[in-house]
């Protein structure tokens, strides 16, 4: 759909969002033009994560990414550099590439078998001299690049947008602070295996949860009993089978909400809130409540090169962030959940997860089994998120239930930002501030306003 | 029987299928629990040193087909050893595991059923299963793969020691995987 026929005026758009009370229509979560719309004005300019450089460390090496509608190959070049290729036949569209990762000589069109080196530029074309006349300039019909790449610290994303500014203004102070809490943890490398499911849920109700430190306490109920939370902490080690005790499951059975929240919820802890220019946002704990340190890093934060990294301001954050729009740095697990969306109510979660080249043996299989137990399809706090988020999607479409908007107004009015070595911060308990400005953010980005009006429109102001 | 065929049947192959059965009516019982709900009994039949492992699949091309599924220290949707799966089934017991509450409908079809090695201890079984989930009014998931089991003869029965789920799917499309397979 082109921006003349569809019908998402400015003033439409405003109405969307409001920073005053806090309320979102719910027709942003299953509308086909809003979607439409997204797919131009956010996935077709935004900085998009693609993968992480020590997925493809050798020549050839590539990794099939996603941005918006377009799949993208991800290949290491001869030179050691990177590129973006659009994964489709400059004949007829074919796809050149079906694997979604591998390490690859070329890429050979399976329809007609136009070959590519693995640079993109057209190499071979059956018939050339007697079928072509050789009329066809090879140099002009390569695999398309995407208009930018770059990478932050072996993240490497991309934009189809030209004129988008750097990757670094892009990310910002907020942006930059959110890869550093993931990047400075040691010597950072993927683990194999990206987990890949579905959720038929809008994205955006996938990516504002992730700020929702109101949900743990119910929606994680389960996990957090105590007869499965210590084995999901401690079940990844040696083996513990002696230690269970099956009259202690049979307890848990009909007990009340007594858990634990000052553990998970941040309903009587210090929760900082950082509010970055395009929509990126941290929410959750401080450092200082969380303890400083995690399970399998411990206190990296003390180090000289974390300290520089992250600056006096950036080092007191804990919480989640959001590189907007899609992109969740788990950074107390080590882990990145990437959100695509497919249609308005189909999105994929996709699952990168880290290790510390540095880790010893024992400690990197705790930490790739204690990541699979808690995120994930089948982690124990995953399991649960999908059905909310499924049937926020679906239970707001109907004729009379679309005109309730969704409510983000948890703390509004209260939240004073703070401006502190380029970040803007807010503290306090739990709030909904993260997921609200996210919204307003994506409004903005909805008004395809130019790129120094976009700035400006998603940069918070002195209060929320 | 013709004397033909009772020469055939010898007691190698009396016993080998006596084995089939043995094995076969195992994994029917242990499916049964399971689509029974009875998680505690299902949890007992895996032996206290267990791995329960369902590694992550990617389309890869024919030449790379090796390193389509991760291995054991590589990522997995599962990689789990008792006490893990004592706390899954812990979670189902808490009356708030919403993924499973109200609770699926699930049907374990389990099919091809092969001892592929047995040293006297223990077995090595593979078989195929289907397991169709219906969920609330309308929802349907189904996953269909191999699993690669190393049985331990305990008693007139077995203990899982080893289970290895080989999923058909690269990208799942189910929002979860809150059952077992």
């Amino acid at each position: 759909m082109t921006k003349e026929t569809n019908s998402l005026t400015g003033e439409r758009i405003d109405g969307f969002v409001s920073l005053e009370t806090g309320e979102i229509d719910r027709s942003i979560f299953f509308d086909s033009a809003v979607f439409e719309h997204e797919m131009e004005t956010i996935f077709g300019r935004a900085w998009l994560f693609l993968c992480h450089a020590t997925q493809i460390p050798e020549r050839g090496d590539f990794f099939e990414s996603v941005m918006g509608r377009d799949n993208v190959l991800v290949v290491r070049q001869k030179d050691g550099s990177i590129k973006a290729l659009l994964n489709t036949c400059a004949h007829r569209g074919n796809a050149v590439c079906r694997a979604e990762e591998g390490n690859a000589r070329s890429f050979l069109c399976s329809y007609h078998g136009w070959s590519y080196g693995i640079d993109g530029r057209l190499k071979g074309v059956p018939g050339h001299k007697n079928f072509y006349k050789g009329d066809l300039d090879k140099s002009k019909h390569g695999l398309r690049e995407v208009a930018q790449v770059a990478d932050y610290k072996g993240f490497i994303f991309a934009t189809h947008d030209p004129t988008a500014p750097s990757l670094d203004d892009f990310l910002g102070a907020t942006g930059r602070l959110s890869l550093d809490l993931l990047a400075m943890k040691g010597d950072m490398e993927i683990v194999p295996g990206i987990q890949k499911f579905t959720i038929d849920c809008n994205w955006k109700i996938a990516v504002d949860n992730l700020f929702d430190w109101y949900h743990p306490q119910v929606t994680h109920a389960s996990a957090f009993a105590p007869s499965v939370l210590g084995s999901m902490l401690g079940g990844g080690g040696q083996n513990g089978a002696e230690e269970i005790d099956m009259t202690d499951l049979q307890m848990q059975d009909g007990a009340d909400l007594d858990i634990p929240l000052g553990l998970i919820s941040g309903t009587n802890f210090e929760q900082s809130v950082v509010l970055g220019e395009y929509g990126h946002a941290i929410g959750g704990p401080t450092a200082t409540s969380s303890g400083n340190a995690d399970m399998i890093s411990g206190p990296w934060r003390d180090t000289p090169e974390a300290k520089e990294a992250l600056g006096p301001a950036g080092a007191g954050v804990a919480g989640h962030p959001n590189l907007f729009p899609t992109l969740w740095v788990v950074q107390e697990m080590s882990q990145l959940s990437l959100r695509i969306p497919r249609t308005p109510d189909s999105t994929e979660i996709w699952w990168f997860t880290f290790a510390d080249r540095n880790l010893d043996p024992g400690m990197r299989q705790f930490s790739v089994n204690l990541v699979s137990h808690i995120f994930g399809p089948a982690g124990l706090l995953e399991q649960d998120d999908g059905e909310n988020w499924s049937q926020a999607t679906h239970q707001s479409c109907g004729f009379a239930s679309r005109n309730i908007p969704h409510l983000l107004n948890m703390g509004l009015g209260h939240g004073e930002i703070i401006d502190e070595g380029g970040l803007k911060r807010i503290e306090g308990f739990t709030s909904e501030h993260a997921q609200l400005y996210t919204y307003h953010a994506w409004a903005q980005w909805m008004k395809d306003l130019d790129w120094d009006e976009l700035k400006e429109a998603t940069t918070p102001g002195d209060t929320i | 029987m013709t004397a033909e065929t009772e020469a055939r049947v010898g007691e190698d192959r009396l016993a080998a299928m006596f084995r089939q059965y043995e094995v076969e009516k195992f994994l029917y019982d242990e499916a049964a629990l399971l689509d029974a709900h009875c998680y505690e009994e299902w949890l007992d039949l895996f032996s206290n040193d267990c791995h329960y492992f369902v590694p992550i699949r990617r389309t890869r091309m024919a030449k790379e087909r090796d390193l389509e599924f991760t291995k054991p220290g590589e990522m997995a949707f599962i990689d789990d050893q008792k006490m893990m799966l004592a706390a899954r089934v812990a979670r189902l017991r808490t009356g708030r595991a919403w993924a499973e509450d109200p609770p699926s409908r699930t049907r374990h079809l389990i099919t091809n059923i092969r001892v592929t090695g047995d040293d006297g201890d223990e077995l090595d079984v593979e078989s195929n299963f289907h397991l169709y989930r219906a969920r609330l009014k309308s929802e349907e998931d189904s996953w269909i793969g191999s699993r690669c089991d190393r049985l331990r003869r305990v008693g007139e029965s077995f203990h899982i020691v080893k289970r290895n789920v080989y999923l058909e799917h690269t990208v799942l499309l189910s929002r979860n995987l809150s059952n077992f397979f």
